[in-house]
């Protein structure tokens, strides 16, 4: 029996590294953010694809099909995508942000987490809702600014600098920073 | 000796774990921007004066850069000492072999590990395999430090965690010291060595479902550690509901026969380095196996898959008054004594040998 026991446990132990291997590809964004951006942007009507470094999309109140000079009203980003690093309890949290040119926040849509405790922390409508009009200059503190969960505090404090982060990022590449108020 | 021997590689095997993964992590206190945003700041193109000062955005974080060690532990330190404090406790109710000290660790345990933090070993941790991702060491000293020690806990006694630090194990053994024993029904032997099987199926079956469907919220219907947290809709209240009140009939239900987790440890702890002794008279005497409440000893063997070290058969074995091993030798010398004043020649007995 021992030495039938240790074999099991060598081939669940081979089969679990087996697992690994297969399933361990990296985990990509939703490839069709369209409802995510339309709901970050209502009064948009037009937005490009992903472009630029970093990567967002622009949204526009006019299309620019029609109006080739028309400026954008806001952009989109992917914190996964900006912020390659950031990673909570478990991994990576698939966060999807909107600033419009004024550095305010127009919205956070938690698309994709595989945080445990993500169903009481970043997954209850309230954890995005608090960024709506947040500004980029804002400290964005948990406990301070930003709602502390008790028990989830690596989930919140990930999603957290995620958008910070990510949204500061996006600042200093597209916005100007005489337009957002300090 | 052994014990000694048994701390250093304890000691040495955490270290190494965690050795590499603290080095790698550079950027550090718990608000500091992540390394690929300091990239990032880093190779913006200055604007007017490189100086940092002329920086039109002047994010308040960014100049908190530099990090030390101490940035990183103190605001987690309260929570890495208690924990520390609370398995070290727990091991020494484990190596003093005390019921009092044990429940006492139990307590703690529902109090802290659970209702406090919610932190409990769970399937989830198997997900991370299969991701391959695992907590930062700056954010997760804590989860490196309870999953390495029930990992090597195991690997050196058996299922030490399952028997008193995890707080849902703790919780059905403090229902099970408190409730009436009338309530209880014991499934019979053949039943019981069935059921045990039902967890590895529904390990295999659960991580097998995460790989193929990614849906992380499947871990909350296979155990039900989310209790703590105190957060769940109807259905899973129903299922914990129905999973309490059989566990107020079988006792330890979940542990014995459900728990993906004790089936994981239970796989580990066939590498058990320091079992319970067994002593020659075991064979026959068969207190030990009606002591165990965790259908852990068929006659002569302890089942280590299924032992979670409660020491409530190490303490009969202590006791001289009830473990035959202890009274044998009394009776036989009484015998030889009885026999050489009646002048007859003294009996002969089997020897008694350890192992």
């Amino acid at each position: 029996m021992k030495p039938l026991s240790h074999f099991a446990a060598v081939l669940l132990f081979l089969g679990t590294v087996g697992v690994a291997i297969v399933a361990a590809q990296k985990v990509f964004v939703n490839p069709h953010p369209e409802e995510h951006l339309k709901a970050l942007f209502p009064k948009a009507v037009a937005f490009s694809p992903k472009t630029g470094e970093p990567p967002v999309f622009k949204a526009y109140a006019v299309d620019p099909k029609t109006n080739p000079n028309a400026a954008p009203i806001g952009y989109a980003y992917w914190t996964p995508e900006l912020l390659p690093d950031e990673h909570g309890y478990h991994g990576p949290i698939h966060l999807i942000v909107g600033i419009d040119t004024a550095g305010i926040i127009s919205g956070v849509i938690d698309d994709y987490d595989s945080e445990p405790y993500g169903y009481f922390s970043v997954e209850p409508p309230e954890f995005a809702q608090q960024f709506k009009g947040k500004s980029v200059r804002d400290p964005f503190r948990v406990g301070q600014d930003v709602a502390a969960v008790a028990r989830a505090s690596l989930s919140i404090n990930s999603a957290t600098r995620a958008i910070r982060d990510a949204s500061r990022m996006v600042a200093r590449a597209y916005l100007d920073p005489n337009a957002v108020k300090r | 000796m052994i014990r000694l021997a048994s701390w250093s590689l304890a000691i040495a095997t955490v270290v190494c774990t965690i050795a590499p993964q603290a080095t790698s992590s550079s950027a550090v206190s718990a608000d500091a921007p992540r390394p690929a945003y300091a990239a990032f700041v880093a190779a913006q193109p200055p604007g007017g004066g490189a100086a940092p000062a002329d920086d039109p955005w002047g994010f308040e974080e960014e100049e908190e850069k530099v990090e030390t060690w101490g940035d990183v532990l103190l605001p987690q330190a309260l929570d890495i000492s208690l924990t520390a404090a609370f398995l070290a406790f727990a091991m020494f109710s484990f190596f003093r072999k005390s019921q009092p000290l044990k429940y006492a660790t139990l307590v703690l345990s529902v109090a802290y590990l659970g209702i406090t933090k919610s932190q409990l070993v769970s399937i989830t941790d198997l997900f991370r395999i299969v991701d391959w991702s695992f907590p930062t060491m700056r954010d997760g000293v804590t989860w490196y430090l309870f999953t390495g020690f029930a990992i090597l806990s195991t690997v050196l006694w058996g299922r030490v965690y399952c028997g008193r630090i995890c707080a849902f194990g703790a919780f059905t053994q403090l229902m099970d010291a408190t409730l009436p024993k009338r309530l209880r029904i014991e499934p019979p032997k053949w039943l019981e060595k069935r059921a045990s099987w039902i967890k590895y199926g529904l390990l295999v079956a659960t991580v097998a479902y995460y790989v193929a469907t990614k849906q992380f919220g499947v871990y909350r219907y296979v155990e039900p550690f989310w209790m703590y947290t105190r957060s769940a809709d109807v259905v899973l209240w129903s299922m914990l509901a129905a999973l309490l009140i059989a566990t107020v009939v079988v006792r330890n239900l979940y542990c014995r026969f459900l728990c993906p987790v004790g089936a994981t440890l239970g796989v580990l702890s066939t590498l058990t380095v320091f079992g319970i002794k067994r002593w020659s008279e075991c064979k026959t005497c068969t207190i030990c196996e009606k002591t165990c409440e965790w259908g852990a000893i068929d006659g002569p063997k302890i089942i280590m898959t299924e032992c979670v070290r409660c020491d409530d058969c190490e303490r009969v074995y202590a006791d001289e008054k009830k473990c035959p091993h202890w009274l044998i030798p009394v009776i036989r010398s009484r015998k030889v004594a009885e026999a050489m004043a009646a002048g007859r020649p003294a009996p002969r007995f089997i020897e008694l040998t350890r192992g």
